[in-house]
């Protein structure tokens, strides 16, 4: 199944379409009988918004049969044409099914609209609608200027037309209690008088346009105008007018626009039931600039005037920036160096996107499919609600594949086809903007720092892997003997004697063979922590006795001390030792490191827990202990 | 645009009927009606319609449309007007 489907989608646009359509239905058909929710499934993620009609028309018979095995209805959708709806209703009800909502729908006969709604007794009433959906267009307008009327006549006319409207939908959410959600109106390509007609008050164009606007300001907020007139511009308005099909078959455009038509008015009634998406998921490399920035760098990616390539990045960059200053949250996951990626946040002058606009960064190798579930659940919304933009084929197949729930639309491999390929799904369809939508990116970003600590410890060990900590050991020498010295003198939290050597006393430890110290510097793929970490042992005869052990708080619970641990025991044998021997001194600052010795293996020999205490760890029962941390030789 | 064979139009033809109708036993002959294509409905009507002008790139009148399940025709004068149209093209 999984190959018919890839065949499909392989295929869109060329000649082998119908071909491996027929296939892939005849497929979906053949599981349908023996397993119809997996079927369902199959089907759901095959239906977007770029269907062309006779793939949308097959799909929606696979879901016609699917029907009777599907949960029942939720919601019940009645659709009031002035012309043919069958077409539309199927399709409606197809993409509905995409969202997850099912629908039973009621058609009424063509062009009794207003009678259905007045009459008790009409079948509408029967049905007890939801949603009514008047499926109007210009045909459907009473009247219109003859040409002749003054600029108040029109008006009056405008005001006219808007009232009769107006009581209808007052009318219908009176007696069923439903929302409404009603067409408005598409000129005509044709223009009597061509350019004047939006100036000549008595223009049809301009009489339509004003009577959009019109019905918009006078819809309550239980009705929702559906911008058809939108469609038919995007589409061209001669090609959605091809009225053979009107005079043919009363279908409202030609029939290749029909499944768009249906997904717009779904996806409406899905943002009703608030089954739009909440969040943009962007790749970064040859997604939001053109080029890799850690091998191209800040200086070599594609990003903004002087590259036509880099215009079109940065005008999906303004895309993004509008979709999230209207409410729609934006996050990245990216396979990169997160400092890197960073960086070219913050300092790449033709940015438009800045740090602070994206509520969840994700920059790391782990896989795609991974790290839009942690995405999700730093938000704290559903997987069901991102939509995943990236240019590499491969990644938008495995995120299909893993994380079925996501969205992830196709993308041209010419940005400038970026923002169309995503705005045509409409998936962040919104029945209102509200004061809180413009201020959503700012309320997840401070919910998903909040989140941080708590995801990293549900995922430990990836998060310690996925580090990349690379540790250097050296002797105290006197390079590094400034920096030791302060952390002898200073550190408090992490520290088991808090015994505070002098640089002087330092360097004789150092240089005599009685003693034998360590020191550990520590990066990830951050960037360099430094020095963090001291340790000096005195061999008293077949013991190393531990003097001193400290570490920067900075580096806590990265499994530091276990590597330390493993590095000591190492060092011992090679001494022919055969024990380490810790000690704990207790201070009102040190009960971090109470059980730093049981924690590692040691067994106590002396003292009690939290008193002062000694700890051994025979060299025989010590195995080496796994870490994420790799070491590094001094000239690495 | 070279011609295309009476042979070939009606292979094309076929193509595009076995998939709007969903049925690889489909063969054409001319004195085919829509009666006797199951699921020849006027949904699938248009379907077939489309599918046909996409196939080779023409375009029906409206009368066309209509007049393709009126009693005089048949799948031989539907094959015969697709090639008008195509030879009009060239």
């Amino acid at each position: 199944m999984d190959d018919l489907v890839s065949q499909f989608r392989a295929a869109a646009n060329t000649n082998e379409q119908p071909k491996a359509l027929r296939a892939l239905v005849a497929g979906l058909k053949s599981i349908a009988k023996t397993d119809p929710a997996q079927a369902a499934l199959t089907l759901r993620r095959l239906i977007t918004a770029d269907l062309d009609y006779s793939a949308a028309d097959a799909f929606s018979r696979v879901h016609q049969l699917l029907k009777p095995s599907l949960p029942a209805p939720s919601k019940k959708l009645a659709i009031l044409g002035s012309f043919t709806t069958h077409q539309l209703a199927a399709l409606i009800e197809l993409y509905l099914f995409a969202t997850g909502i099912n629908v039973a729908v009621y058609e009424s006969d063509y062009g009794v609209l207003q009678q259905e709604i007045l009459d008790p007794s009409s079948g509408l009433h029967a049905f007890k609608p939801d949603v009514v959906y008047l499926a109007t267009n210009r045909r459907t307008l009473g009247r219109r200027p003859a040409g002749n009327e003054s600029a108040n006549d029109v008006n009056e006319l405008v005001a006219q037309e808007t009232a009769a409207w107006s009581s209808l939908w007052k009318a219908a959410h009176d007696q069923l209690g439903c929302q409404v959600v009603q067409n408005n109106f598409d000129p005509p390509p044709w223009r009597v008088m061509h350019n004047h007609e939006m100036r000549h008050p008595a223009g049809l164009a301009r009489f339509i346009s004003k009577l959009n606007h019109a019905m918009q300001d006078a819809a309550p907020s239980y009705v929702t105008i559906h911008d058809v007139d939108h469609l038919a511009a995007s589409a061209g308005r001669w090609a959605w007018g091809d009225d053979r099909f009107f005079y043919h078959a009363k279908l409202p455009c030609a029939p290749e626009f029909l499944a768009g038509y249906a997904h717009s008015v779904a996806s409406i009634i899905a943002a009703q039931a608030g089954a739009s998406k909440k969040c943009l998921v962007l790749d970064l490399d040859n997604t939001l600039w053109g080029g890799v920035i850690g091998d191209d760098g800040i200086g070599g990616i594609r990003l903004g005037q002087g590259d036509a390539e880099g215009e079109a990045f940065q005008a999906f960059q303004h895309y993004c920036n509008d979709l999230a200053r209207r409410g729609v949250i934006l996050a990245v996951c990216s396979k990169n160096t997160e400092a890197v990626a960073r960086e070219a946040f913050e300092k790449h002058p033709e940015m438009v996107l800045r740090i602070e606009d994206i509520a969840a960064f994700v920059a790391n190798w782990d896989d795609k499919a991974r790290n839009l579930r942690l995405i999700a659940r730093t938000l704290e919304i559903g997987l069901d609600s991102l939509v995943f933009v990236d240019d590499n084929p491969v990644e938008r197949a495995l995120v299909r594949q893993l994380a079925p729930e996501v969205a992830v639309p196709e993308l041209p491999e010419d940005p400038a086809g970026y923002i169309q390929a995503i705005d045509r799904h409409a998936y962040f369809q919104t029945v209102s903007v509200g004061a809180e939508d413009l201020q959503r990116t700012e309320m997840y970003r401070a919910n998903a720092k909040r989140q941080q600590a708590e995801v990293s410890s549900g995922g430990v060990e990836d998060f310690l892997r996925s580090l990349d900590m690379r540790a250097r050991i050296d002797p105290i020498n006197s390079a590094n003997l400034e920096r030791v010295a302060q952390l002898v003198a200073r550190s408090n939290q992490f520290n088991l004697t808090t015994r505070r050597h002098s640089a002087a006393a330092l360097m004789k430890m150092a240089g005599s063979p009685d003693y034998l110290t360590l020191t550990v510097s520590l990066a990830d793929r951050f960037g360099d922590n430094g020095l963090i970490s001291v340790v000096i042992g005195r061999v008293e005869a077949d013991e190393l006795v531990i003097d001193t052990w400290l570490m920067s708080c900075r580096v806590l619970k990265r499994g530091v001390e276990s590597f330390v641990r493993n590095v000591l025991c190492r060092m011992a044998r090679q001494r022919g030792l055969t024990a380490l021997r810790g000690e704990y001194i207790p201070t009102p600052k040190n009960a971090l490191v109470i059980e730093h010795y049981a924690n590692l293996g040691f067994a106590k020999i002396s003292g009690e827990v939290g008193q002062q205490s000694w700890w051994q760890l025979p060299l025989s029962a010590a195995a080496e202990w796994p870490t994420f941390i790799q070491e590094r030789t001094a000239h690495e | 645009m070279s011609s295309i064979s009476p042979e070939s139009i009606r292979e094309h033809t076929q193509t595009v009927f076995r998939n709007v109708f969903n049925d690889d036993e489909i063969v054409l002959s001319d004195a085919m009606t829509a009666d006797d294509v199951d699921g020849w409905d006027s949904l699938t009507h248009i379907n077939l319609i489309i599918a046909v002008e996409r196939q080779f790139g023409i375009k029906f009148a409206t009368a066309e449309i209509s007049g393709l399940k009126a009693d005089d025709q048949n799948i031989g004068t539907f094959l015969k007007l697709i090639q008008k149209k195509l030879d009009a093209k060239r």
